[in-house]
């Protein structure tokens, strides 16, 4: 039999999961399927799911370039400032989304590091690049936080044994750390995209959400219930529905093989 | 001519929460050492410092005539082998064995299979290399580990408690198996253990650590028989360590008074550093005890009366405490000649002990409050 607390922890759960289901249900009910049908096939939606996967995925790739070295220095080494920096990497977790894009407008606008780039024919506000970038900014912490977790929990003896049996330290970062780090760097790698894809403030102000030229799926969600054309913001956040929908079916089943 | 393979000289590691401080450890080639000390001594630490990992603040470690301090682990041909195994949970058998020794022949891929199957025979798991190493025993796992070390022929092998993770008899057997294999390619070896019956079966040299320090280094006999202080005394099982004085001599013998009133006879050659001193600690292995309901007849020169205090049974021998005076001995006898004996506790009876056994070390007030 089922004791009180398993019952009311079960209940609130499933309760409200039901609510989150159901919020998410409501966008599939409320467009017509021609509706859908149209939005989809139109040019805007069509040219927003271009630069979004484009971005997204220059964006996720750098970041992962970026974070994968972050987090194991972070996580092996001893250097000057390591708590400081671990710190700042932490802070835009933790302050809203429209803070962050404040804050990169401000650096790469013209004022402080935009006007420098700008010598060197570098525009990042209002451009393609300053949807990467944003995007960019709006995931590296997650990345370096899902990834520092992962090689704080890799035993550093399986380095030193691989390190004794001949190996460089890089020779074994390739060949111990990283297979052994695989279920991290690909977990790191869903939230990646997931984050990279689904920005919205970031992008809005640093890409400055020009239609059809840096319109990414949430613009485009953004911009059409601002003018009520509802049909097409729905159907927009059905796409991105889907989109972390396969990302997460992918997850679970590559998960589950690993534990077979 | 045996040479000095490993020489340690003055080594100091600053791991801010622990120290190894002062380190001296001198090993013979292809010697099997063996390294003893409480948990949290260093033994481990100092195991992987020897490899490299940690980078020793003052300190010399060479290798073969060779400083090998400023050298990389990679670079310095030491394997270890850990309690745990630490197998690559990625790669099967195959791919553990070969690992190192992939790295050193790239191409050669008939000799590499050649090599692991040779070697996998000799530690007799050749019929499992193809196995995921999650799916293997304990014993199994320590024997691929001690295979990927040997395999690339290290100068020097470093073992850290690998049998402890073992069952009763696969511990046996492994170190039946390990100590012929690790002898017949002439690997110098360094084991870390708590393990008696380890100290016992492999050792050729014997270190003693504590807090960080190696306190005693020697063969077995030095070790175990004649310790240089209280705390090896006690952590290699000598068990009666007594405060006593040297109150005379007796032809070549040291007489010692114990606690006042007991009187035993030392052949130990013991240097006191001020002459004036005459404190020492006494140390008698509780083998060296011999149990009588008579006084014993026979060229033994310390034989004491006294009442059986205490008798506990451990595993197959019976630990015997008997009071003489105001001091506990502690003996050891088998079953049976406990029974013969007719031993109880309130029984009077004898102690005899050969001069011999009576060893002697250097008295500091820290060495009898830590009795």
């Amino acid at each position: 039999m089922k004791s009180k607390m398993e019952i009311s922890f079960i209940s609130i759960a499933i309760f409200f999961t039901l609510i989150l289901f159901m919020a998410v249900g409501s966008l599939f009910i409320l467009p017509s399927f021609q509706g859908f049908i149209d939005a989809i096939q139109s040019e805007e939606m069509v040219e927003a799911f271009k630069l979004t996967i484009y971005t997204a995925a220059i964006s996720s790739v750098l970041v992962m370039l970026v974070a994968i070295p972050t987090a194991y220095s972070l996580s092996r080494y001893s250097f000057p400032l390591k708590t400081l920096i671990k710190s700042i990497l932490d802070l835009p977790m933790a302050f809203p989304e429209i803070v962050l894009g404040l804050a990169l407008l401000m650096l790469f606008g013209n004022n402080l590091l935009g006007g420098f780039l700008e010598k060197f024919g570098i525009q990042i506000v209002f451009t393609v690049t300053g949807v990467i970038v944003a995007q960019f900014f709006v995931a590296f912490p997650f990345a370096v936080r899902i990834l520092y977790s992962t090689f704080n929990y890799i035993d550093t003896r399986y380095e030193f044994v691989s390190r004794s049996l001949g190996y460089s330290e890089f020779e074994t970062f390739r060949s111990v750390t990283l297979p052994l780090s695989k279920d991290g760097i690909f977990a790191s790698g869903v939230v990646t995209i997931a984050r990279c894809i689904g920005t919205f403030v970031a992008v809005l102000f640093l890409g400055g959400g020009t239609f059809m030229k840096t319109e990414t799926l949430p613009i485009t969600l953004y911009l059409n219930l601002s003018f009520g054309n509802v049909d097409m913001a729905i159907s927009a956040g059905i796409v991105l529905v889907i989109i972390a929908f396969v990302a997460i079916v992918v997850l679970e089943k590559y998960g589950k093989e690993k534990a077979l | 001519m045996i040479s000095l393979f490993l020489d340690i000289k003055d080594l100091n590691v600053d791991l801010k929460d622990f120290h190894l401080q002062n380190i001296n450890l001198q090993v013979k080639e292809g010697a099997y050492h063996v390294l003893i000390g409480p948990t949290g001594s260093g033994k481990s630490v100092l195991l992987e410092t020897i490899a490299g990992f940690y980078k020793p603040y003052q300190g010399q470690i060479m290798l073969e005539g060779k400083d090998i301090t400023p050298l990389n682990p990679e670079d310095r041909g030491i394997s270890i082998v850990y309690q745990d195994y630490v197998l690559f949970p990625h790669m099967n058998v195959f791919e553990n064995i070969s690992y190192g020794l992939k790295k050193k022949n790239k191409s050669d891929k008939s000799f590499l299979e050649s090599r692991v199957y040779e070697m996998a025979e000799k530690l007799k798991i050749d019929h499992l290399l193809k196995r995921d190493t999650r799916t293997l025993s304990g014993g199994e796992m320590q024997r691929t580990a001690i295979a990927r070390s040997l395999i690339v022929e290290p100068k020097l092998l470093l073992m850290d408690e690998p049998f402890s993770a073992v069952d009763v008899n696969t511990h046996a057997y492994l170190t039946t198996l390990i100590k012929n294999v690790i002898e017949e390619y002439q690997t110098t070896c360094i084991h870390v253990t708590h393990n008696f019956n380890d100290v016992y079966n492999l050792a050729e040299q014997v270190a003693v650590m504590k807090d960080g320090k190696i306190l005693q280094q020697g063969t077995l006999h030095d070790v175990f028989s004649r310790p240089s202080d209280d705390f090896v005394a006690n952590f290699v099982g000598v068990h009666n360590v007594f405060k006593g004085q040297i109150v005379g001599h007796d032809k070549s013998l040291l007489k010692i008074r114990i606690n006042h009133d007991i009187i035993i006879h030392s052949s130990d050659v013991f240097e006191q550093h001020s002459s004036d001193k005459t404190d020492v600690m006494v140390a008698i292995r509780p083998e060296s005890i011999i149990f009588s309901n008579e006084p014993f007849i026979s060229s033994v020169r310390n034989q004491l009366k006294g009442v059986v205090k205490n008798l506990f049974e451990v595993g197959h021998t019976v630990w015997i405490e008997v009071q003489v005076g105001g001091v506990t001995f502690r003996g050891v006898l088998t079953p049976n000649s406990c029974e013969s004996l007719g031993i109880e506790r309130g029984k009077e009876i004898y102690l005899s002990f050969k001069s011999l056994n009576v060893n002697l070390m250097e008295y500091h007030d820290d060495a009898y409050r830590s009795i």
